[in-house]
């Protein structure tokens, strides 16, 4: 049961707060920004308490996202609805930041109103279908929608890898915009993200791997009855189900949006559901250890000691990487990022490095004992190699067991590594000719790590 | 985008203003202008005022001033500036009560409104306003709203119930809105049925003993309806109230979890989790054979491992659940060792849960899967990381016996590296090992000797010490080792001293010849230039020891130590069992039962796990110890043998000087005129009377014959009254208990065993203070001092509640009387018999046990007396099979008499029935934590001679039952 709700900005601003069992004073906001900002790294920041009133926040669009309590309700309920709650006011506000929540305060409280009834802390709902029923206040966009900001629809540009999430750019404009005037395009994206963690033993084994997949559906369509997405026949769930010799796509597990509607989805692999505006997330999945095709990446690393002067026991550490990508040819890879950490550097230290092509970047980041390799583009089917000389001086032969292992972060745009595909996308009844629809695959690395 | 906006609301693009501007302005008169503005005649200016009002509310400032103005805007049509105007409503109500009064008829007039939005908005609105004199006008309309015809405003009324329950309970009970509100859960709505439940769990947790969620199969039948078809927030309302059904059977109990597995897929990880709960709880009612038993176990698994997909924060909660599920359940996930495995962007706090978690799940099955992770860990940057790693690996070398090689192996490569830090903590764990398996590998006493001098941290040196120490014998420089850890004897912290005087005094007495040059040295380093008391005590008593009786020394200091074992770091089974129950809340986080975060009243209700049918595991679930709040972090559980090492960590803190609670002399608080009090009152004869009455072998004779003449009247007078009666009986020769029946002292400890201290004890319970009254006796020779008193674990916490009070040193042939007040706060364990408490006293010359059984009445409390009704519901909530009958001959009472002896010990007769000649009483009786015995008891009248009685006693525990028959029998016969 909340007792209250608040939202604070990066610097501790009160955005709104919302009291709803009167236990609490005002007083809380300042004593959780204390306690919060106070925190150290490897404290769990998830529950804080204090003097029985218990703390449970996110931090999403560079805001708190804060609920107290005073009795012992289930965490899990308060992240996922103060997660739902930020989403929200990102489909309604279209952005989610300090300025469109100040902006939008009145509906806000509004969503709060509703969501919780502000009923004794009750959460009653959050889907947008029944809430736009009670909404009355409009929603004002930060950023009123234009033509221009088509092109960020454009499937992934560069910018897309820094926000970890790809679909977001595409459509951050206010699912309610503009009441009545047409605005925007009837517009529908299904995305296919799909993170994949992969850790490569020493010796080239793959040790684990597993991937976590959703589809997620952002809908801008005022009305839609009913719309049809069609996946793979083939596609097989569980560990026990026999593989043919086909090239079946399996995944472990997968839940549902409780909207989505199964009864075709057992013969036809065909999931039915009505989406309400907004963005929401139908389908998970997740497959552990067996990836269907071979880990994107190879690396053959050799990490060496070398004298510069053996007399003055001047060494230095050679690390030569050489770098497969498994893609196939047509298929590239969008910014890679290689790290080696730890590496048993001391105080002095120099490198020398010789890359395969002039548009790849290395650094040394001594703070983080880290070797930082950037790729910006890598075609399948290439190998690139690098060969770097740190100079570290009185280095034991002892401390290369230190060298630690390389990860590697990127994205693979259009594609996806269970192999999952859309087939089909059908809206019913057919909408009036302005509907678009996008679909999109992404595979981004969750945590991709070989180990040397 | 800033330029974006700005040009568009420059061109006038935009056409609606922001909001943001209400924020920016602070200028003088606002008040007045806002006032002006609120009463425009233009519904946009209202409105807009109306948002500038909520905007200046919302960072702070005072704007109650406009309250009759923003009440005036209510009375609109316009649904957005009647919800703005609620909102601000809600907000000031409190602090303007007489104000608030004025809207109630627009509240009254709304809830009348076509529109169910707005009958909604108005009830809810209502019972925000925490005001006592709006719940008056709130019920009619919110009895209407609770018929409503639309489900929106019945699920909003549903919660409005809990929100006036809290304002005024007295008024919900009296009104009957609690009987609509159970109507409620039988709505069509779902979503009307989830708010039901809510509102009823929450007033139910307030109301511990109101029978108001009365879950029959009906109910949770209507329940799992409608668990189907709402949302997903009501969804997790009803699971959490499934969760505290108790199914009939094992075939309920399979029914029930068939129709909730599939929420285990939901998309919502708080659906899931509750889910998870309710799944746990009701296995263990489910026989273990069953299919559908393994194939739940299996069907858990999967859901579990997806949490692990979301965001650091929710993985961490669900972490912190999975531990304690893999600690209940290991085989549901033992399969999925893989997914704990951490990732190298995982915050700190996940991998350090994911690693208790991983050596949680190890086993020879995996271990070797583990220690390669676990070595790669140790060679991350991230210090603590690391160095939480590297004692992982020692744990897996003491839980997986068979690996214990490994481990050391891997621990060996480690300390290759010469990271300071990893060497420091691989020399720790080391130390443990050696610990756990003697003499297997001293092999690697060598390696861990060369780095010696990397070593900086105290516990890194103090375990590198020990290890030279124990084995001295094997090492050939260990006194030079030894020694020039000596020189800077003073700079060491106090550990590590402790541990190098220690080591020192080993090494002398399996090298004596060599070594006497440094035992001596150490010996006047700890004992003459220390001021840390710790150490000097230890100096001198191995300075004694070495001087008296080398060989003795030998036997104390090289004595065989205690093996250690891999269960240290597990949580109580029966905070455990707790947990479980809490599945998905803070408590789970936490890892502490609800009571000890929640304030108040609300969370304290013990919830336990139902227990398993017919299986030789429901004694061990349903234990009686399941009782009083354990607030103490979890600690390690002694097996029950290990009475030995619990009591040797015996507190030796000597007795404080602060104000003594009970006394051989002349303080004393009304309460005890029972006890010592009675020493002063009649002086140096108190000695031969043994202090205690009832204690006295002179008085005990007479007591035999005190029950037939005790006055009924006195049976029920309050303990403090009774006590002049008593004085006045005890004039007439008579010993005569006020409140329960105390029996004579016995001796627990006889002289022999314990070096010259007798101690005889009883025990008793005197308005409401449990006191053991014990009698110390000096037969030895020399004078004892320095006493204290511990208490094993035990089936009810029983713990001292202060120390025990001997100030003055007890001189040969002296005796002492002694009360020592108890508590039950103390830590918990099921013992054989359920009434044994094992005892340590300690005195100057040694540590004594021994064990004594105390009579259930002791903690039988005082508002043990159950309603009527309460009393009847629970008697048929009880299953029959806990029924246990017993029969009590030989006394000589009626029934008031029986009754009224009865109520001294806190067994309270409720109601009394007379059927065909003979008299049935109802009695209850309530334990300290929290457990109801119910009895009814059969007695013949007519005869008052000679009357048999028959006892049927129920109880939800029914290991007491027994128990409680004794003391039935103890009370009436004495």
């Amino acid at each position: 049961m909340i007792s209250q709700i608040f939202i604070l900005s990066s610097k501790g601003d009160h955005l709104i707060y919302k009291d709803f069992r009167g236990e609490e004073s005002k007083d809380s906001i300042s004593v959780f920004y204390e306690m919060v900002t106070a925190l150290s790294g490897d404290q769990p920041p998830v529950v804080m308490s204090h003097k029985g009133l218990h703390f449970i926040h996110v931090r999403q669009g560079g805001l708190y996202w804060v609920a107290s309590t005073k009795t012992n309700p289930s965490p899990f309920t308060i992240i996922e609805f103060l997660n739902r709650l930020a989403a929200l006011t990102k489909d309604y506000c279209g952005s989610l930041s300090e300025k469109s929540v100040r902006m939008n305060f009145a509906l806000i409280y509004e969503l709060l109103d509703e969501m919780v009834v502000n009923d004794f802390g009750y959460i009653q709902t959050t889907s947008t279908d029944i809430l736009k029923n009670f909404i009355q206040t409009e929603a004002v966009s930060s950023k009123p929608f234009s033509l221009f900001d088509l092109s960020n629809v454009g499937l992934f540009g560069a910018e897309t890898q820094q926000s970890k999430v790809a679909p977001s750019v595409a459509a951050s404009r206010p699912i309610m915009s503009s009441r009545g005037e047409q605005g925007g395009k009837n517009e529908i994206f299904v995305d296919v993200i799909e993170r994949l963690s992969v850790v490569i033993g020493s010796k080239g084994v793959l040790m684990k791997a597993d991937i976590q997949g959703e589809i997620r559906i952002k809908c801008f369509l005022p009305t839609c009855s009913e719309m049809r997405i069609g996946l793979n026949e083939e596609l097989s769930i569980g560990k026990s189900q026999l593989k043919g010799y086909s090239s079946a796509v399996r995944v472990d597990e997968c839940r549902f949006h409780q909207a989505v509607k199964l009864d075709e989805f057992d013969t036809f692999r065909i999931l039915k559901v009505c989406p309400s505006q907004g963005e929401q997330t139908v389908m998970q999945y997740q497959l552990c250890d067996e990836l269907p095709c071979a880990p994107p990446f190879q690396l053959f690393p050799s990490v060496e000691k070398d004298y510069v002067n053996r007399s003055v026991n001047l060494s230095m550490v050679l690390i030569f990487l050489k770098l497969r990508c498994d893609l196939p040819p047509k298929r590239s890879v969008f910014i890679l990022h290689t790290s080696i950490t730890p590496l048993p550097l001391s105080i002095l230290y120099s490198m020398s490095q010789e890359l395969s092509s002039p548009d790849q970047t290395a650094e040394l980041q001594p703070k983080n004992k880290a070797l930082l390799w950037e790729i910006p583009r890598f075609p399948g089917g290439a190998q690139l190699s690098a060969l770097f000389k740190v100079d570290v001086p009185g280095l034991s032969s002892a401390s290369l067991l230190e060298v630690g292992p390389v990860s590697m972060s990127f994205e693979l745009p259009k594609q996806t590594c269970t192999g999952l595909q859309i087939r089909f996308l059908r809206l019913s009844p057919t909408q009036t000719g302005l509907s678009q629809r996008w679909v999109r695959y992404v595979t981004h690395s969750d945590s991709y790590t070989i180990r040397i | 985008m800033e330029w974006a906006s700005q040009l568009c609301e420059n061109r006038g693009l935009g056409s609606k203003m922001t909001d943001s501007k209400y924020f920016t302005t602070t200028k003088k008169g606002e008040i007045f202008e806002l006032k002006a503005e609120l009463n425009s005649d233009k519904k946009e200016k209202k409105k807009e005022a109306v948002k500038k009002v909520i905007a200046s509310m919302t960072v702070g400032k005072d704007v109650s001033a406009l309250f009759p103005d923003v009440v005036n805007c209510m009375q609109t049509d316009n649904l957005e500036l009647k919800k703005l105007v609620y909102l601000y409503l809600m907000n000031y109500a409190k602090s303007q009560p007489d104000m608030a009064i004025m809207a109630v008829n627009t509240f009254v007039k709304d809830c009348e409104d076509p529109n169910p939005l707005i009958r909604a908005l108005a009830v809810r609105t209502m019972g925000c306003i925490r005001v006592d004199k709006i719940t008056e006008y709130l019920c009619e309309p919110l009895r209407k709203c609770l018929k409503d015809e639309d489900p929106y405003v019945r699920k909003t009324a549903a919660v409005c119930v809990a929100k006036l329950h809290d304002i005024n309970a007295q008024l919900v009970e009296d009104q009957g809105f609690l009987d609509t509100l159970k109507d409620l859960i039988s709505d069509s709505n779902p979503m009307v049925v989830a708010n039901a439940v809510a509102a009823l769990s929450e007033i139910a947790e307030s109301h511990p003993n109101s029978n108001l969620l009365d879950l029959n199969p009906q109910t949770i039948n209507k329940l799992l309806t409608a668990l189907n078809e709402c949302t997903e927030w009501g969804q997790i309302f009803i699971l959490d109230c499934l969760a505290n059904y108790m199914p009939r059977d094992d075939r309920e109990s399979q029914s029930i979890c068939e129709r909730v597995t599939p929420r285990l897929s939901h998309a919502n990880s708080a659906v899931v989790l509750s889910a998870v709960k309710v799944l746990m709880k009701f296995m263990e009612m489910l026989p273990k054979d069953l299919d559908y038993y393994g194939t739940l176990l299996k069907k858990l698994a999967p859901p579990l491992v997806t949490l692990l997909s979301a965001e650091p924060e929710l993985q961490y909660v669900a972490l912190r659940n999975i531990n304690l599920i893999v600690q209940k359940r290991p085989e549901i996930l033992k399969h999925e060792m893989k997914v704990f495995f951490v990732k190298y962007n995982d915050p700190i706090y996940v991998k350090l849960e994911k690693l208790d978690i991983m050596i949680r799940l190890a086993s020879q099955a995996n271990i070797a899967q583990v220690l390669a992770e676990l070595k790669e860990y140790a060679t991350e940057v991230d210090v603590d990381f690391v160095r939480k790693a590297v004692r992982a690996i020692g744990r897996c070398a003491i839980k997986v016996e068979q690996s214990a090689e490994r481990c050391v192996s891997t621990l060996l490569d480690l300390i290759q590296t010469k990271v300071n830090y990893v060497v420091q903590e691989a020399i720790v764990v080391i130390k443990d090992i050696f610990r756990k398996y003697p003499n297997k590998y001293e092999s690697v006493i060598a390696t861990l000797c060369e780095n010696l001098d990397s070593l900086d941290e105290p516990e890194a040196r103090a375990a590198m010490i020990w290890i030279v120490g124990e084995y001295a014998e094997r090492i050939d420089n260990a006194d030079e080792l030894l020694e020039s850890f000596l020189e800077g004897f003073h700079d060491e912290s106090t550990q590590v001293q402790l541990q190098l005087l220690t080591a020192i005094v080993k090494l002398f007495l399996k090298k004596p010849t060599e070594t006497q040059e440094l035992v001596q040295q150490v010996l006047s380093l700890a004992t003459q230039d220390s001021d840390n008391p710790d150490l000097r005590d230890r100096g001198y008593i191995y300075w004694r020891l070495l001087s008296t009786d080398p060989v003795a020394a030998k036997e104390v200091v090289l004595a065989e130590k205690p093996l250690i074992s891999e269960e240290t770091d597990l949580i109580e089974p029966t905070l455990l069992e707790e947990l479980i129950c809490h599945i998905g809340t803070l408590a789970s986080v936490y890892h502490k039962p609800p009571s000890a975060f929640v304030e108040g009243s609300r969370g304290v209700q013990h919830k336990r796990i139902p227990a398993r049918a017919g299986s030789g595991e429901s004694a061990e679930s349903s234990d009686v110890g399941q009782s009083g709040p354990s607030e103490a972090p979890p600690a390690v559980i002694p097996s029950q043998g290990d009475l030995l090492g619990d009591l040797l960590n015996l507190d030796l803190a000597p007795p404080t000087a602060t104000v003594p609670s009970v006394q051989p002399s002349m303080q004393m608080g009304a309460m005890d005129l029972l006890g010592g009090g009675l020493d002063s009152l009649m002086g140096d004869e108190s000695d031969t009377l043994g202090g205690d009455i009832g204690g006295s072998p002179s008085m005990g004779a007479g007591l035999g014959v005190a029950p037939a003449a005790m006055p009924t009247a006195l049976g029920i007078a309050p303990a403090v009254g009774g006590g002049l009666g008593d004085l006045f009986d005890l004039g007439g020769g008579v010993g005569m208990p006020t409140g329960s029946y105390v029996a004579p002292k016995t001796v627990w400890l006889p002289a022999m065993k314990a070096k010259g201290l007798e101690i005889s004890g009883t025990f008793a319970r005197r308005g409401g203070i449990i006191q053991m009254d014990l009698t110390l006796t000096n037969k030895a020779m020399s004078v004892m001092t320095d006493f204290a008193i511990q208490f094993n674990r035990n089936s009810f916490g029983l713990a001292p509640a202060g120390p025990l009070q001997v100030l003055t040193p007890l001189s040969p042939n002296q005796t002492i009387d002694v009360s020592l007040p108890l508590s039950t706060s103390g830590p918990v364990m099921k013992m054989e018999p359920l009434n044994n408490l094992q005892v340590a006293v300690k005195n100057n010359i040694d540590v004594f046990y021994f064990s004594c059984q105390y009579p259930l009445s002791l903690i039988f409390v005082e508002d043990g007396k159950m309603e009527r009704q309460v009393f009847l519901a629970t008697w048929k909530d009880i299953p029959n099979d806990n029924e246990a009958q017993f029969q009590i001959k030989d006394i000589h009472l009626n029934s008031d008499a029986a009754s009224n002896k009865l109520q001294g010990s806190n067994i309270f007769t409720i109601a009394k029935r007379t059927v065909e000649g003979q008299d049935m009483l109802y009695q209850s009786v309530k334990l300290t934590n929290g457990i109801w015995v119910l009895a009814e008891m059969r007695i013949q009248t007519g005869n008052p001679n000679y009357t048999e009685m028959e006892l049927s006693i129920k109880c939800r525990a029914p290991e007491v039952c027994q128990f409680v028959f004794l003391c039935y029998e103890l009370v009436l016969k004495n």
